[in-house]
């Protein structure tokens, strides 16, 4: 029989806790090569592979313009339904702000 | 394990990896070891036109450490399944 | 005698299976190569270079080692396959592997040229684009004025 479980479940004593609390929540997610995701959290591991769903992402990049030289920067968003993300492009991953 | 067995079950399935050098390929999961090195069948590339020396292949075993992304299809998703395999793994499974 | 082969070898074929606790079906590591042995594939680095060779030997790292390996430089639409030799990449740099198609080895449209005039209009690409960097460079000091 199971025993019924003492606090653990809601409290952070280790970094990865953070992500186990943000299961079905939207995240944040930082990743490498200036691009950013936000979407709903269904699976991740102790790499940081994570599986996202409902994905936003926003990449920015920086062209230098043919005439004039100038430095413009763009930013690209794109919407993706379900997408997996390896962890070792992952700089940070935010939970969401809870009130 | 998680996303090697979840990988597993897309056998069959068309999905598009994401490089981290940007090259994006689309074909069909043929196989995937316990390191998610991938292997597609059918492949198309999506920039074709950037990489040309692609055309003289149509399948390809693509390394797991260069991978950025996989596009999922929705369809083969079960969100249920993947939150109770996740929170398995979360307690040392 | 039998070829050598390689360690893990005769692996059976993975099973998709349902998502469940932790399965013990996966094959052993640094099988997933077997069927590539023996065959002409295109491997591209991480630097971007594509080398093509027939597939001697693996391991569990992808560290390959190539026979009658080529490096196929593509500039524009013309190509040129310049021969290496024997060659062991290290798993690290490989970012991908295909099978050559045997009947379009080449990749199509394009002209197969020499390895000189590959080099030579290797760099004048090169020096198009530092052209291009430079006069940027020069944009920038004239700004500072």
């Amino acid at each position: 029989m199971a025993e019924p479980e003492p606090m653990e479940e809601a409290t952070v004593r280790e970094p990865l806790d953070l992500i186990r609390l943000s299961l079905d929540e939207r995240i944040y997610v930082k990743l490498r090569g200036e691009r950013e995701i936000r979407g709903r959290l269904h699976a991740y591991d102790q790499h940081l592979n994570m599986i996202l769903g409902d994905v936003e992402e926003t990449m920015t990049t920086v062209e230098i313009d043919d005439e004039t030289y100038e430095e413009i920067i763009k930013t690209q968003k794109r919407t993706i339904p379900f997408l997996f993300v390896r962890g070792d492009g992952v700089i940070l991953i935010s939970p969401p702000l809870r009130s | 394990m998680l996303f090697y067995s979840y990988f597993k079950t897309l056998v069959g399935k068309e999905v598009t990896v994401e490089l981290k050098n940007d090259l994006a390929i689309t074909g069909v999961l043929h196989s995937v070891d316990q390191y998610l090195n991938i292997k597609l069948t059918s492949t198309r590339v999506v920039d074709e036109a950037k990489y040309p020396h692609m055309m003289s292949v149509r399948n390809c075993f693509i390394r797991g450490s260069v991978v950025r992304y996989v596009h999922l299809p929705p369809g083969s998703v079960d969100v249920e399944i993947l939150h109770d395999a996740t929170r398995r793994e979360a307690k040392g499974g | 005698m039998a070829a050598p082969l390689p360690l893990g070898g005769g692996a059976p074929p993975p099973q998709p299976g349902p998502l469940g606790p932790p399965q013990l079906d996966y094959p052993p590591p640094g099988t997933a190569l077997v069927e590539e042995l023996d065959k002409k594939l295109l491997i591209q680095l991480r630097d971007g270079r594509k080398i093509i060779g027939v597939l001697r030997s693996f391991d569990q790292f992808a560290n390959l080692v190539l026979e009658e390996a080529v490096e196929r430089i593509i500039v524009g639409a013309r190509y040129s396959d310049v021969p290496l030799g024997m060659y062991l990449l290290r798993g690290e740099n490989l970012v991908l592997m295909g099978q050559l198609d045997p009947n379009h080895e080449a990749p199509p449209g394009m002209e197969a040229v020499s390895e000189a005039a590959i080099r030579e209009a290797l760099r004048a690409e090169r020096e198009e684009a530092r052209i291009k960097g430079t006069m940027r460079g020069r944009f920038d000091f004239l700004e500072l004025e």
